[in-house]
């Protein structure tokens, strides 16, 4: 693979490319919460009055598609290495949460299996009162970016 | 445990969280991949996964992102998460028995702050997913 990291940035990072609204149901928050062990009432009850998702529960959404059209980089391509969630404000049951899709960053880095790209999809998350909820960095990477690329993005 | 909330004085800089030990059976993943609209064999099925390459079905890397921040949530009642990250190193594989940990790495006493490092390891004792919460207690 041959791929001019800064480029990519420069053509493809900080462009909102995708817009999903999503309703929030207290049956898959109640789900989601018991099986990843929750214990809380606020997080496993719906008659709780303080009853919301757990602060991760945005990871599980997906917009309308997974990277922009013409994007020269699949999401098939590579490998989920992690997510990180910042969280903002509670997530209700009723809520209808606005995700808005863009690649937040490209980087690569050298592992013990070579050069890696790595490409951060962000969703920012907005309840039905454009309150923020979270925003979730998605990190993917690829293998095998080749010498030329690293060098081009000035990372050893 | 979840009755009372813990205040920042309660912990300790250094401090380890208790060990969890999810539930990262067949059925509790099913349960998960239902409620989250995944139910792809990868996940679900062992001898699919394995015919993907796979060693055998793994848990999806968000269910343990959900499993370390229950695990904070359940060490400190009441505490607001306002970021976790998680790295999935290596698959964690259904129907295996893993240990979760943490350990407070830092504080801030004005903000009420605390920052918990976490690891999900297998039975080999290899890390397959790590993370970082960052909460706050009240009391500040």
């Amino acid at each position: 693979m041959d791929i001019d990291v800064n480029q990519l940035k420069e053509d493809w990072c900080g462009r909102q490319f995708d817009e999903v609204q999503i309703p929030v149901a207290a049956k898959e928050i109640v789900e989601f919460a018991q099986a990843c062990g929750e214990t809380a009432a606020r997080f496993t009850d719906p008659s709780d009055p303080d009853f919301q998702a757990p602060p991760s529960y945005t990871s599980r959404f997906h917009g309308g598609r997974a990277m922009p059209k013409d994007f020269p980089i699949q999401s098939h391509q590579g490998f989920d290495a992690g997510k990180c969630v910042h969280v903002n404000g509670p997530l209700r049951a009723g809520d209808t949460v606005t995700a808005r899709s863009e690649i937040h960053d490209i980087y690569t880095k050298t592992g013990r299996s070579g050069n890696m790209l790595f490409i951060v999809h962000r969703m920012t998350f907005t309840n039905q009162n454009e309150e923020p909820i979270s925003v979730v960095d998605w990190r993917l990477v690829q293998n095998q970016v080749s010498r030329k690329s690293k060098r081009e993005a000035g990372q050893s | 445990m979840n009755e009372g909330k813990k205040s920042f004085a309660d912990v300790e800089f250094g401090e380890d969280l208790p060990e969890f030990h999810p539930a990262i059976d067949m059925k509790s993943v099913k349960r998960f991949t239902d409620a989250t609209g995944m139910s792809w064999s990868r996940f679900n099925d062992h001898e699919e996964a394995k015919k993907q390459g796979l060693p055998g079905a793994i848990v999806p890397g968000i269910m343990s992102q959900g499993i370390l921040a229950a695990m904070v949530n359940n060490w400190a009642p009441g505490c607001t998460t306002l970021k976790i990250d998680t790295i999935f190193r290596a698959s964690l594989l259904v129907d295996s028995t893993a240990t979760c940990r943490g350990v407070v790495t830092d504080m801030v006493e004005d903000e009420g702050i605390v920052e918990v490092d976490l690891t999900i390891s297998n039975e080999a004792g290899e890390t397959r997913v790590m993370g970082t919460a960052l909460i706050r207690l009240q009391d500040a």
